[in-house]
């Protein structure tokens, strides 16, 4: 009995305005304060434990769910305040389409509406600059899902001061296919030769125009062989220019022309030019910053499928044991200021590195250990 | 954060309980703590802006204050934190010791519910470590790591280093960890094999046929050991794309062929499948490049500050996989 007088007076407590205001204020400080230091640009969150949190609490999944937003609302306030510049969420993975119907409703109906809210403040949003892009398999949604997305995302397009990611209908191996077929249809395009102002019809009628010249004023004997050739070829010049000048022309040199037909056929972008960073630019993140931070609630230590690409060499995984709908600030801000002391401790390192370079030689000897 | 009174406005309004709000109700509810419009030139006079820009000083003053404050409190913390765990983690290394011997490890493991078939590790090279003792030092990790693996039952075990320094001493570190192996095993030790990608496997180097033949009724079994580094990450990928971008160029292949599953099966094919529990051994969780494609759902196990490959650690992490507590002692 007492314990619920007292998180009755806690309750009452807290919602009086003076507790408010300086509960309020305690957060504007830290948060501040966190800005003088380090700000990772590029934060994950998977939004994990809405449905187990229900459970504990005995209360619908759908409403676990509804509570999951409010924590998102939460965080996504302090990214935004503490100046992190690109979020990704992980709102809807291409698995969940396994769920029960009534739960993927419940979600669908859920993106929609709250995405639809969003689209009524068009100014409110403005004063946050954030630009809401969707990642992920679109045609897996229903079209009303999507008609509110597209919406959120051209709203917001001209937002430049920070991004949320929202994945939906999203797996990492998606996404790294996707890339993967995108570059290969990218570089499978023929390259547009540069239009060189000679034509090379021209250039081959001249020539043997002064073939003839040269034929006709040392011998007399081949001159009708000659004519003949010279109109077959003059013919055939005309219909290839009418075809655009790369045919071949089998009266000059059968074997260079085959030998053009097939560089043309192969005027392709060198595929040894891929690299991880062509990749990259064909990830939905393209161009956003490497990934920093990533943050998995409810005690999962598993990407399941997100972000793979991504956690690459320093992205730091924080794992939480919190349920995603009690994370806050509170849960946060620890996870934020051991990225900022491991940052600096990183950048102590570098420092001394710098400082004490070894001599080169000392560098480039070699282990003891031979290879055999 | 909005404060109580609002959040019971909106759950409300969530709900659908009575009339929804209207926009401009929703827009009123917050309008306390969004921040302010961007300001606009010439409004404000010059007075106002000298004396905003003052406490605008004393404000960033007094969060570079705080800052310092916290990382001070913060860098303690962590002091204190790094000790208590070393101190712990000793005691687990005393309770939870292996003595060499192959049956205490099956003990350890045996009322275990699952077993990872394919362990993988992550273990760093440090250069700088005077000498060549960085290789050294290395190599006796994996030796420990494999021979632990194979008593507890664990065919497959993949090892990545970011620099891929060990994938030119396969012989040598064949011959470590066989020896170690035999250090644990006596003569009937389990078959090794040891392999990177696009390199030829190492089997056996030093075993007599006959014994791998008796393995195979009811011998000591047998253990994969592989070696990833860097390149079998992002660049196996690259590969990839450019193999599958010279087919379309020759028409060999069309873009739309490129599913999930083809490109699941040319990875696994060349690298590796996925493996199911990854321990990290250094005090970052961090993945340093780790191989993105295989990764999808192993479960990642570490310990806050640990440095150093122990015993305990690869203990608490099949512990950890097969969802069992740990008593403490045996």
């Amino acid at each position: 009995m007492s314990s619920m007088h007292l998180s009755q007076f806690r309750r009452w407590f807290l919602s009086s305005p003076p507790a408010e205001w300086i509960i309020q204020q305690l957060r504007e400080l830290l948060i501040g304060a966190l800005r003088q230091g380090p700000i990772p640009q590029h934060v994950a969150f998977v939004m994990d434990g809405n449905r187990r949190f229900a459970r504990t609490r005995q209360i619908e999944t759908v409403e676990g769910h509804n509570l999951g937003f409010e924590a998102l609302a939460r965080v996504l306030e302090v990214c935004y305040k503490s100046g992190v510049k690109v979020i990704t969420i992980y709102a809807f993975s291409i698995e969940n389409f396994k769920r029960s119907k009534y739960e993927v409703d419940a979600l669908m109906e859920m993106a929609k509406v709250k995405l639809s809210q969003l689209a009524q403040h068009g100014e409110l949003l403005d004063r946050y600059g954030a630009r809401i892009r969707i990642l992920g398999q679109r045609d897996l949604l229903k079209p009303d899902v999507l008609e509110a997305m597209d919406n959120a995302a051209k709203m917001t397009s001209g937002n430049r001061h920070a991004i949320l990611n929202v994945c939906f209908p999203y797996t990492s191996r998606d996404e790294i296919t996707t890339a993967i077929r995108e570059t290969v249809i990218d570089y499978s395009k023929p390259l547009q030769a540069y239009q060189r102002p000679f034509s090379e019809t021209h250039i081959r009628q001249n020539i043997r125009a002064r073939h003839l010249h040269d034929q006709s004023s040392s011998s007399k004997d081949h001159h009708h062989h000659h004519t003949s050739e010279v109109a077959a070829g003059a013919a055939e010049a005309q219909t290839s220019d009418a075809e655009g000048s790369t045919s071949s022309s089998n009266t000059l040199n059968p074997d260079s022309a085959h030998e053009q037909g097939l560089r043309d056929e192969t005027a392709y972008a060198d595929p040894e030019t891929i690299t991880s960073e062509t990749l990259d630019d064909h990830m939905f993140t393209a161009g956003n910053p490497p990934l920093d931070l990533l943050v998995r609630t409810s005690g999962v230590e598993r990407l399941s499928d997100f972000m793979l690409w991504q956690c690459h060499e320093n992205t730091h995984l924080a794992f939480l044991d919190c349920l995603w709908p009690e994370f806050d600030l509170w849960t946060f801000l620890p996870v934020l200021i051991e990225w900022q002391w491991k940052q600096k401790r990183l950048e102590q390192r570098k420092q001394i590195k710098v400082s004490h370079t070894p001599p080169a030689h000392q560098a480039v000897s070699s282990p003891p250990l031979k290879a055999r | 954060m909005v404060g109580v009174r609002e959040t019971e406005i909106y759950r409300r309004d969530a709900r659908r309980e009575g009339s929804p709000l209207t926009a401009k109700q929703r827009e009123e509810l917050l309008r306390p703590y969004l921040p302010s419009p961007p300001p606009q030139a010439n409004t404000v006079s010059r007075k106002q802006r000298g004396a905003r820009a003052v406490s605008e000083f004393f404000r960033i003053q007094l969060y570079v204050l705080v800052y310092t404050l916290i990382h001070t409190f913060f860098g303690l913390y962590m002091r204190l934190r790094q000790w208590y765990h070393a101190v712990l983690y000793r005691i687990f290394a005393v309770l939870y010791y292996h003595h060499r011997t192959p049956q205490l490890i099956q003990k350890d493991v045996k009322g275990l519910s699952r077993l990872p078939e394919h362990l993988s590790v992550i273990l760093e090279y440090n250069p700088e470590e005077k000498g060549g003792e960085g290789l050294e030092q290395l190599i006796e990790e994996i030796a420990e790591i494999a021979a632990w693996s194979a008593c507890a039952g664990i065919p497959l075990l993949s090892v990545y280093e970011k620099t891929g320094i060990l994938k030119s001493y396969i012989p040598t570190t064949h011959r470590a960890i066989a020896k170690r192996l035999q250090a644990y095993f006596g003569t009937r030790r389990p078959s090794l094999q040891l392999r990177a990608p696009h390199l030829p496997a190492f089997l056996n180097g030093d075993l007599v046929d006959e014994s791998h033949s008796d393995s195979n009724q009811d011998g000591p079994g047998h253990l994969s050991v592989l070696l990833l580094s860097a390149e079998d990450g992002r660049s196996t990928m690259v590969d990839l794309t450019k193999t599958l971008t010279e087919m379309s160029q020759r028409s060999k292949l069309s873009p739309n062929d490129i599913s999930v599953d083809l490109v699941d099966v040319e990875i696994r094919e060349s690298t590796m499948a996925e493996p199911d529990l990854l321990i990290l051994f250094g005090p970052d969780v961090e993945l340093q490049g780790y191989p993105p494609w295989q990764i999808r759902l192993t479960e990642i196990f570490h310990v806050p500050d640990n440095t150093g490959v122990e015993y305990q650690i690869f203990l608490r992490a099949l512990y950890r996989f097969g969802k069992a507590q740990m008593r403490f002692g045996r």
